[in-house]
């Protein structure tokens, strides 16, 4: 699975930073560097609801400290898991 | 004209205690190739000597630079100065270096230390004639430039550095001779060299300078342009010829902007990766694209980049505090600040629309002001900067 991060200007602002930390984090945490390809990306086009992540092809805008959790578990482990 | 060009710095501390310095450095731009510069040497400190020394290197470059002879600079100097009142005397020493169209060069040496020439790293004895002026004896030379070389002025400060101190008698122009063939680095800019020496005179005199010390660099390089675009054009009918401008531009390419580097890479048919490296958190990681020497994000690294210009200016951060650093500001810093002679921005005037939300920072007047706050910045280090806007 390529799971990527925007790191464009706005998103950047919004705390992208924060977002790969918590990835990394999590990624680590299920054990699934094997699994997950984390890396970043440039202008996703969605400046105005950042920080926005693309799992494979699906775009998941609005992400946030607050909501990581919720959004990695529907995203990234469901997915994985299935 | 040729492929070369002059690069200038320069530094001076104060004599411990005093509020002005004494020495003075003039420089008379003719034109893009040719310039003056003066280092004057006013007799004792503190106010007299800065005025003394203010007066003869702006007489004496404006003089110079409209081609009056070195006699009629002395003797208009000597019939100028005011006369110490303690000693009798009108003094103020002095050293001339003027390039010619970046290819000859003319030295000027009145009573300072004489200039150290660096040539291919290793000290260069040129030749030098002396002449008796108004019973002073002058040294002149003349020779021809070649890469690299470095002319290093100084006033009388450096060799005094350390007297009493740490040394007994000073360090003698050998000395310095030896330090700085020592420490050559042909990557240098003329800014470092002086601040190095100056550094290191300051150092001997343990931080408490015994007199005013001055040091300038004059290094002669070759030119080595850098091109950088930023955001898409107004109007988007004219993206390919802002790229192939851009791209037929001789040395190296930098791309700022999300949007701007999916175009060039569209351009260039390669793929755009970026890095997931944050080196530093407050810096988006930068990209690669295959045949741009650089990629990053635009607006947010820009800003740093302005603000690392203005730290690099008051000399609160040097160059090898930047190339330590990895983010995407501090790489487009280095290679702006050191390696380019002549800078070319490529800046589009497209509004993107996600800057326009009054929640963030950023928006197109601020990426506007940036530009120019940048090419000022860059001017100030003696870049030749061009912009075009598209």
């Amino acid at each position: 699975m390529n799971v990527y991060v925007c790191v464009g200007s706005s998103c950047h602002l919004r705390g992208s930073y924060k977002i790969i930390e918590l990835m990394k984090e999590n990624i680590e945490k299920n054990h699934l560097e094997d699994k997950v390809n984390l890396s970043a990306a440039f202008c996703l086009g969605k400046c105005t609801t950042g920080v926005t992540i693309k799992v494979d092809d699906e775009v998941v805008c609005g992400v946030s400290p607050e909501n990581f959790s919720e959004i990695f578990g529907k995203y990234v482990m469901e997915k994985v898991q299935a | 004209m040729n492929n070369l060009c002059t690069d200038i710095g320069f530094k001076s501390v104060n004599k411990k205690g005093e509020q002005l310095c004494g020495d003075h450095i003039e420089i008379v731009e003719q034109n893009e190739n040719s310039l003056v510069l003066v280092l004057a040497d006013g007799l004792g400190s503190g106010v007299k000597a800065c005025i003394l020394s203010t007066l003869t290197s702006k007489i004496i470059s404006t003089m110079i630079a409209n081609n009056l002879s070195v006699e009629e600079c002395v003797s208009t100097i000597a019939a100028t100065l005011p006369v110490c009142e303690k000693r009798g005397v009108a003094y103020s020493t002095f050293t001339i270096i003027r390039i010619t169209n970046n290819s000859e060069a003319e030295i000027i040496q009145y009573d300072n230390p004489h200039v150290i020439m660096l040539r291919g790293g290793d000290n260069y004895e040129y030749p030098r004639t002396s002449m008796e002026i108004g019973g002073k004896t002058i040294y002149k030379s003349k020779l021809q430039l070649e890469t690299n070389d470095v002319f290093i002025a100084m006033s009388d400060g450096a060799i005094y550095a350390g007297v009493g101190k740490t040394l007994n008698f000073g360090w003698q122009r050998d000395s310095i001779i030896d330090f700085m063939v020592g420490n050559y680095d042909s990557k240098m800019s003329a800014k470092g060299i002086s601040q190095l020496l100056l550094d290191e005179c300051n150092d001997l005199y343990g931080g408490e300078p015994g007199d005013d010390t001055t040091v300038a660099a004059v290094k002669i390089r070759q030119r080595i342009p850098v091109s950088l675009m930023i955001g898409p054009p107004s109007n988007p009918q004219d993206l390919k010829k802002m790229q192939t401008l851009f791209f037929a531009k001789e040395g190296k390419h930098i791309v700022c902007g999300g949007t701007t580097s999916k175009l060039a890479s569209e351009y260039l048919g390669k793929p755009v990766v970026p890095c997931l490296d944050y080196f530093d958190p407050d810096i988006p990681p930068i990209a690669k694209i295959e045949g741009i020497d650089l990629v990053t994000e635009g607006v947010v690294t820009m800003t740093k980049v302005l603000e690392y210009a203005d730290s690099y200016l008051n000399g609160s951060i040097s160059i090898s505090d930047l190339s330590m650093k990895k983010d995407g500001a501090s790489r487009i810093a280095q290679m702006l600040f050191e390696e380019a002679t002549d800078i070319s921005f490529y800046v589009g005037r497209a509004v993107n629309p996600a800057h326009q939300n009054p929640a963030l920072p950023i928006n197109f007047n601020v990426k506007m002001q940036l530009i120019d706050e940048v090419s000022k910045k860059l001017k100030a280090m003696g870049k030749n900067i061009s912009v075009s806007y598209f």
